[in-house]
Parts: structure tokens; C-alpha cells; sequence
């Protein structure tokens, strides 16, 4: 069990957590209880980065998964939410071949983990503080920095597009 | 099993899940939701292997900044294509959107 600076209990509740809220996502008859489900399942997740001594991605998670993906999912359920009978089939016809490949692929990479030997180098942290992380985003890593920024923007132009396409043929 | 391949297991399960849910989901936005299942797992793995092995510190982390900046680029893009075929199709559900099948 992962400890160090933890208990391991803190992972196991952790890890139940994130599982529980993501078959949650994947299992609720009503989109909007997933997409609460998703909410929770990403606040699970900033837990195990903290856990994981990567505060910064964990205030970054609760940011942009929490606070902005999370409202973008519930407006897009918001404006598309269809009524009636259409729901009562909520899973397609090919889950019954879906079902037996995720069961298969996790049985598979859990005995490839297993029998693996992942050297690891123990028990102390190697993430580093955010003085030195701020270091290297602004001098080994800008260039993938800046790159970032131009799909971020390329991505916003792209959906305004998208979304102006649909109402200029009304 | 070493701590690293407890975080890994985790991440292992959250990928399958969101793996079923993409693939087995009628609903399209629910695929995008569980897209971002899917991505929350690799970045557990990412931020994972950053913490237990030695290396280039602190690739691992920004990595995963980096990926959580093109997951909330994709959720955009892939909403905005999602609204704008239910302006059409008035649906969201995926086996309506049958255009393209030979």
C-alpha cells in the first residue's frame, strides 16, 4: 500500500472514491446525476494529487475540471436534454461486446502490472516544489508552454465557429 | 506490490471505466464526459511514475498540466460539435448521427 508521508488508508478511501464516482458516470440512468458523479470523481482525483506531494495540479484539477469542464458539461446537458422514451435505452447495442473488452483490457494491464518489475526508488517524493516547477515551465518546458496556449486559442475560435455555423442556417 | 503499482492499478481501473463508458454509452455527451474519465486516469499514472522514480524532475507533472490543458480544449470542441448536430438531428444520442454509414 502507498504510504510515506500518509497512512495507507487515505489511498484506499482515495481510490474507492474516485472508482465508486466513475462507475457512477458511467452507470446513472440520468445524465445529470453523472455529470454530479464527474464532479466528485474530479475532486477525487485533486485528492490523489495531493496525495501524490503535486499540489499544483491538484488546485489546477479542482480550476479547470471542477470548475469549468464540469459547468461546460452541464450547460451542453442543459440546452440538448431531450424528453420522453428515447432514455429508457441508455446503453447502445454494442455494450454487450463493450462490457467483456474493458473487463479484458483492465484483467490484462492489471497481470502486466503485476508482473512487471517497475523499479521504483522508494518511498520519498520526487515531485518537485512549485518554486522549481514555475523554473523549469518558464525555461526548459516554454516552448510546449506556448504551444499549449495556441490550441488552447485555436480551440476557442473553433468552437465559436462551430457554434455560430449552426445558427446562421436558421 | 510496490506503492507505484497501487497508483498505477488505480489509474488501470478509472482508464477501463471510462473505456466502457465510451464505448458502450448511447448518449454523446456522456462519451465526452467519460473521455475525460479516461484522461484523468493517464494523468493519475503520469503524476504516479513523476513521484516514485528519479529522472527528469518534474517532467511528470507538467505533463500532466499540459494534458489537462488540451482535455479542456477537446471537452470545448467536442460540446460544440455535439450542440451543433442537435441544432440539426434534435438528438444527441450517437447510433442517430448515421450520415456517413455505407
Amino acid at each position: 500500500m502507498p504510504g510515506g508521508d500518509f497512512h495507507p488508508w487515505f489511498f484506499v478511501i482515495i481510490a474507492a472514491w474516485i472508482l465508486v464516482c466513475g462507475l457512477g458516470v458511467v452507470l446513472f440512468r440520468k445524465i445529470v446525476y453523472s455529470a454530479v458523479s464527474m464532479v466528485f470523481c474530479f475532486l477525487g482525483v485533486a485528492g490523489a494529487y495531493a496525495l501524490l506531494n503535486a499540489e499544483l495540479v491538484a488546485i489546477i484539477q479542482v480550476l479547470v475540471y471542477v470548475g469549468a469542464i464540469s459547468v461546460v458539461v452541464l450547460f451542453a446537458i442543459m440546452l440538448t436534454e431531450t424528453q420522453g422514451t428515447e432514455y429508457k435505452l441508455f446503453f447502445n447495442r454494442q455494450s454487450v461486446f463493450a462490457a467483456p473488452v474493458a473487463v479484458a483490457a483492465a484483467v490484462v494491464l492489471t497481470v502486466l502490472l503485476v508482473s512487471s518489475e517497475i523499479a521504483d526508488v522508494g518511498e520519498e517524493s520526487q515531485n518537485p516544489g512549485l518554486y522549481r516547477l514555475s523554473e523549469l515551465l518558464f525555461n526548459r518546458y516554454v516552448f510546449p508552454f506556448e504551444l499549449v496556449s495556441l490550441v488552447l486559442l485555436g480551440a476557442i475560435i473553433g468552437a465559436i465557429v462551430l457554434a455560430r455555423a449552426g445558427g446562421e442556417k436558421q | 506490490m510496490s506503492p507505484l503499482d497501487w497508483w498505477l492499478l488505480l489509474a488501470v481501473l478509472l482508464f477501463c471505466i471510462g473505456g466502457f463508458g465510451v464505448l458502450a454509452r448511447r448518449n454523446t455527451i456522456l462519451v465526452v464526459m467519460s473521455l475525460e474519465l479516461m484522461l484523468n486516469a493517464v494523468n493519475i499514472a503520469l503524476v504516479a511514475t513523476a513521484q516514485f522514480r528519479a529522472g527528469s524532475p518534474g517532467a511528470g507533472v507538467l505533463f500532466s498540466l499540459f494534458v489537462i490543458t488540451l482535455a479542456a480544449a477537446g471537452v470545448t470542441v467536442g460540446l460544440a460539435i455535439v450542440i451543433a448536430n442537435y441544432r440539426t438531428k434534435r438528438t444527441v444520442l450517437a447510433d442517430r448521427f448515421d450520415e456517413m454509414k455505407g
